[in-house]
């Protein structure tokens, strides 16, 4: 074992010093923002309706392929279009709380019944995605000029990305601690009895989590389309590590969903450096969050934020 | 020139495989309340460990056993964890699971030919001589030989003290435990048996196709198991087969509507499309699907006996 660790650290081929860390790192922050806005809505309707949406990939699908849409069919402004392809994700996971999921509660749904309706959900919506757009690649023929920043490339789009997350987190914060409404979201994610007695209009908060929720995937959509490309499966592809970072973080906690998703991002690209170092595929990337989230459940199923001091 | 019977008898033989995942599917989630989401991941691994197996020659037998005992094991180890928790987490594992074993299986190459899959696995029951459609109905004999020799087992164990015991978890976890049972073990090795008649019906799915290949086994498999036990009617052997054969009829149906009709929509996506608003309809107005869980008389005097010492419980674990 010693002798392992001795080559290891000492062997003539410097491993360390090829790769360059400054750039996993801002690989990290990149993906830990587009994680940051795919999986709150995920995180915070799991917390208030108590069941996982499992077609919350599909709201972040949606969003690219209306940004597709609107930007590359129609013509219009980028800014617009991407506005208008939040508004439309937001609108399609409202209509599927209002037409789908409160009915089902409201008639006393199991939770499995809950789960597969969610799946059904999720599959109509990406199959009519791919009735209407075709199962292809498509894409959004943007060109993104290189920026070095010291030993670190990056684009203006992945800036953005940062920009947006990070002042959606500052905004998330100020509503969730500084507003009546985010007072109202987090009783209701706590206690939904307590929070019923004390007067909230539950439906009211729901519907606007789940807007909300519904939005920030639709935008993370938007960047994961630009950064690539746009194909049918974009959002299933980061559904597993939306779960991952929801249970790591503490289901309904914004601040633990924070904490996550840096920590899945750093774990996943130190785990790529890992990967071909030991000669396998980085296609094994989406297995470190599955490692991350089967390590959850055996060490801390109820998740991050429980060992952080909850402000009341 | 396509042969229609030819198609019914293929249609027979995808219901009857197909029929056995739905039969393991209620074991788990019509009996004890797991629930799978993963279920191509262990029909995946059935129909692999087959392929591989079948290609070094081995017989039907041998290859049917490793394949079902191959994911029994990773049936119960992936479990383990989720299990001792609520519901929703055994589903989020087992979803994220699939996709991992997709993953391995597109990226060894070495063991499973990577994203073009493994071809040439011959078929279990070679006789020589035989038409292309007598060929078809040894194979369908195969399968249901398998499938009522599952459903029996399904079966026995439904009616048994062991099955009254599944129910009752699935009623009422706690009130089980305070009967003396182990919860967990009783959880685990369902899933475990469960996993491991996915495999079965995987190791016969290689044979029968003769090729498997990663794009085989999406999530959408899973739902179309999820949709034949909640068709059919969770709880209820004859109803899980019952749904696998409406439903596989539902989406031959699909496929030949398009093709009759003209309809300008991809099959696939059609099919998929119905079967989705289907699952939800069902959900939404009949949860307990078209055959309704039987209640034998042995249950009924158990249930009189044991409801005044189960409001005891209740009060005495609340107090």
């Amino acid at each position: 074992m010693a002798l392992i660790i001795y080559f290891f650290l000492f062997s003539p081929y410097r491993w360390w010093m090829v790769i360059n860390w400054l750039q996993v790192l801002m690989n990290s922050l990149v993906w830990g923002c587009m994680y940051l806005l795919a999986t709150v809505g995920l995180s915070l309707t799991y917390g208030l309706s108590r069941f996982p949406n499992f077609a919350h990939a599909e709201y972040i699908t949606f969003g690219a392929y209306m940004a597709y849409m609107f930007f590359s069919i129609l013509g219009l402004d980028l800014y617009l279009s991407v506005g208008l392809a939040v508004l439309s994700s937001a609108l399609l996971g409202g209509l599927s709380y209002i037409l789908l999921f409160k009915p089902l509660k409201s008639r006393g749904a199991s939770l499995i019944h809950l789960m597969v309706a969610s799946i059904g959900l999720g599959l109509l919506i990406r199959h009519t995605l791919m009735q209407v757009f075709g199962g292809g690649i498509l894409s959004f023929k943007m060109i993104w000029s290189c920026i070095f920043i010291g030993p670190v490339v990056t684009t203006p789009l992945l800036l953005t990305a940062i920009v947006t997350a990070f002042i959606v987190a500052i905004l998330l914060h100020i509503l969730l601690m500084k507003t009546k409404l985010g007072k109202a979201i987090r009783a209701t994610a706590d206690n939904p009895e307590l929070a019923a007695a004390s007067g909230i209009d539950m439906d009211r908060v729901s519907l606007f989590t789940w807007l909300l929720g519904a939005a920030l995937a639709g935008f993370s959509g938007v960047f994961l389309a630009m950064r690539s490309s746009l194909v049918p499966l974009l959002g299933w592809k980061v559904l597993l590590q939306a779960f991952a970072i929801t249970l790591l973080g503490g289901i309904g906690s914004f601040y633990g969903t924070l904490a996550a998703s840096f920590i899945l991002s750093l774990s996943e690209n130190l785990g790529v450096v890992a990967l071909t170092w030991l000669g396998l595929s980085a296609d094994y990337r989406s297995a470190v969050a599955f490692i991350v989230l089967v390590s959850t459940l055996i060490v801390k199923p109820e998740g991050l934020i429980s060992t952080v001091k909850r402000r009341a | 020139m396509p042969d229609p019977l030819m198609y019914a008898l293929d249609a027979v033989a995808y219901a009857g495989i197909f029929g056995m995942l739905s039969l393991s599917l209620n074991l788990e989630y019509g009996y004890t309340n797991l629930a799978n989401f993963g279920k191509v991941a262990f029909f995946m691994v059935g129909a692999y460990v087959a392929a591989v197996m079948a290609r070094m020659k081995y017989p039907f037998a041998v290859y049917a056993l490793v394949a079902s005992l191959v994911a029994g094991f990773i049936g119960l180890l992936t479990s383990l964890p989720a299990l001792r928790l609520r519901e929703d987490f055994l589903a989020i594992t087992m979803i994220a699971l699939g996709e991992v074993m997709k993953l391995i299986v597109k990226n060894e190459e070495w063991l499973a030919g990577g994203v073009w899959g493994l071809s040439g696995i011959p078929p279990a029951v070679v006789v020589q001589g035989l038409s292309f459609r007598e060929r078809l109905l040894v194979q369908i004999a195969l399968i249901y030989g398998c499938l009522v020799a599952c459903y029996v087992v399904c079966e026995l164990i439904a009616k048994s003290p062991y099955g009254r015991v599944l129910k009752t978890i699935r009623e009422d976890e706690l009130l089980a435990a305070a009967y003396g049972k182990n919860v967990f073990r009783y959880k685990a090795c369902t899933f475990a048996l469960g996993s491991a008649v996915s495999g079965l019906a995987g190791a016969l799915f290689a044979q029968y196709i003769g090729t498997v290949s990663p794009y085989m086994f999406e999530p959408t498999v899973t739902f179309s198991v999820w949709m034949m036990v909640i068709l059919g009617g969770p709880a209820n052997n004859t109803g899980a087969v019952l749904g696998a054969f409406l439903v596989e009829g539902f989406h031959r149906s699909s496929r030949l509507l398009k093709d009759y009709i003209g309809l300008p929509l991809d099959p696939i996506n059609l099919q998929v499309m119905l079967t989705a608003l289907l699952v939800i309809t069902v959900v939404f107005y009949r949860p307990q699907g078209m055959l309704k869980e039987r209640i034998t008389p042995l249950d009924r005097g158990l249930l009189k006996k044991l409801k005044p010492m189960y409001r005891r419980v209740k009060t005495w674990v609340r107090s």
